[in-house]
């Protein structure tokens, strides 16, 4: 093997909380490094990540996309380890519901959903943007519009943040978030079936979908997956992460204020700095070269996102959270290719929708208390005090 | 700095001198340009900030590319031969003049 290699582990809690000096030495190292804590390489760089992400054909997904064979093995069949032809037809069959053209009808109930639960906690003066305010739209679009049963639903906090967990190399958070995961599985083979589900409601038209022969009856419970598992979390510390770098900068939000046509460029700057989701990997199929480093088929190469999105390659001043950035559309944060995040455009709806409350209201946050999470893949922030004026 | 105008839906022009390798979507949100929507914020994924490119510049304007092209086919308002979407399209020299129409709604 000619490649790099590192010891750096990535998916230890310290890592976890502080990754971006070990994504540097990683970047600086070359552009494929062999992690041998993991037996498997990382692409740190922005081209690197951005080209692999854009060749199915050799960095498949179906092959797995997580740090451990026993959740790919669990994935098989959704939409996130997929490669065509079978992805093509679970993306068009997931995505209807969430194309712009379908959000176009949801942006107005959105929009009011925000307006209320923002007049309430700035009127409150003081409250954790974690729980009580980013938590809300995602949980409400999941359960109401997925058209999950009411029984189970307080589950779906907990079963989010796990799923995630186990896309990490096995550890002992990944050990503990198994059995979690366990009950989301249940709940989507039980209760996520026809006569339990909201008539009309996104998780049924993938049961319709199977009716009219789209798709085999047997992978529906996996779809539930893809609507269940990568919608909260990610939207959630997104949210969170907003507010807390406008605390932290607030001449970005006092632009925001003075004119809130950037907010979809400052969502954009958001999810580059403080990207929910940090790491996925991608199985080798073919022989493949990256800068004169083989990576042999059947190997396993982490895409790092997070990495990618502050390579000073890419970004002159990658540490900077600047909303006027001009290249902060190009960030990989929603991924990049054919498995570009499906539910994009519904995350930005939320944030935006938030944001544009907040901005009618808010000078200026004063944060008051902060406390990171730890997650093998997410990055957020589990509490987030603010006192608004 | 080239000079792009900006119609409005409404009929209001804008001429705005725009940074070499700003978007013209860019420039017209941070002037506070009425009627592009840009949803994504510029990443060529939701089709709302769409117009249509006149002038004799307009001509002289590298086809969309394969994103764009099928982002395009999304748009609300109707699609014509000079229809583009400004994020896609980079501020250079040779656009000095070009005008950027604005379509009539963007959902």
């Amino acid at each position: 093997m000619n490649a790099p290699v590192s010891d750096i582990e990535l998916y230890s809690t310290p890592a976890l909380l502080e990754p971006f000096e070990n994504y540097r030495a990683l970047r600086d190292l070359g552009a494929a490094v062999w992690l041998s804590a993991y037996d498997m390489f990382v692409l740190t760089r922005f081209a690197d990540v951005r080209a692999a992400l854009a060749n199915p054909a050799v960095f498949s997904s179906a092959g797995g996309v997580t740090m451990n064979q026993e959740m790919n093995d669990k994935l098989r069949g959704g939409l996130l380890c997929s490669d065509s032809p079978q992805h093509d037809v679970l993306r068009k069959i997931i995505e209807r519901p969430v194309t712009m053209k379908a959000l176009a009808e949801l942006r107005q109930r959105v929009s009011d959903e925000a307006e209320v639960v923002v007049e309430r906690l700035v009127a409150q003066r003081e409250f954790d943007v974690a729980t009580e305010l980013a938590q809300h739209l995602p949980v409400t679009i999941v359960s109401e519009l997925v058209g999950l049963p009411e029984e189970g639903r307080e589950r779906m906090l907990q079963w989010a943040p796990a799923n995630f967990d186990c896309f990490g190399p096995i550890n002992e958070r990944t050990t503990a978030a198994f059995p979690i995961v366990g009950e989301m599985v249940n709940y989507a083979f039980t209760q996520c079936v026809p006569g339990k589900l909201k008539p009309g409601g996104w998780a049924q038209m993938i049961w319709d979908a199977a009716d009219r022969g789209e798709i085999d009856a047997s992978i529906c419970p996996f779809l539930m997956n893809d609507y269940m598992g990568p919608s909260l979390d990610t939207t959630i510390f997104a949210t969170t992460s907003a507010i807390w770098l406008f605390a932290r900068h607030p001449e970005q939000w006092r632009q925001v204020c003075a004119n809130p046509a950037l907010i979809p460029a400052a969502i954009n700057e958001v999810v580059r700095i403080e990207s929910p989701i940090q790491t996925f990997s991608r199985y080798v199929a073919q022989d493949h070269v990256i800068d004169g480093v083989t990576l042999p088929a059947g190997s396993r190469a982490i895409v790092a996102f997070g990495s990618a999105n502050r390579d000073e390659r890419k970004w002159g001043d990658p540490e900077v959270f600047r909303i006027d950035r001009e290249a902060s559309a190009e960030h990989l944060g929603f991924g990049f290719g054919e498995h570009q995040c499906v539910g994009a455009n519904l995350a930005r709806l939320e944030i935006r929708a938030l944001l544009s409350a907040l901005a009618k209201r808010v000078e200026r946050f004063e944060l008051v208390e902060m406390k990171r999470g730890v997650n093998n893949v997410l990055r957020g922030i589990e509490h987030c005090v603010v006192r608004v004026h | 700095m080239p000079r792009v105008t900006f119609i409005e839906p409404q009929g209001r022009t804008v001429a705005i001198d725009i940074t070499v390798g700003c978007s013209l979507m860019q420039a017209a949100t941070s002037h506070g340009v009425a009627g592009i929507a840009a949803d994504c914020g510029g990443a060529c994924a939701c089709a709302t900030c769409h117009g249509y490119v006149e002038g004799d510049v307009a001509t002289a304007l590298d086809a969309p590319d394969a994103s764009e092209a099928a982002m395009l086919e999304a748009v609300a308002a109707e699609f014509r031969p000079n229809s583009r979407l400004s994020c896609q399209v980079k501020a250079s020299a040779g656009i000095d003049g070009l005008v950027f129409r604005i379509a009539e709604r963007q959902d």
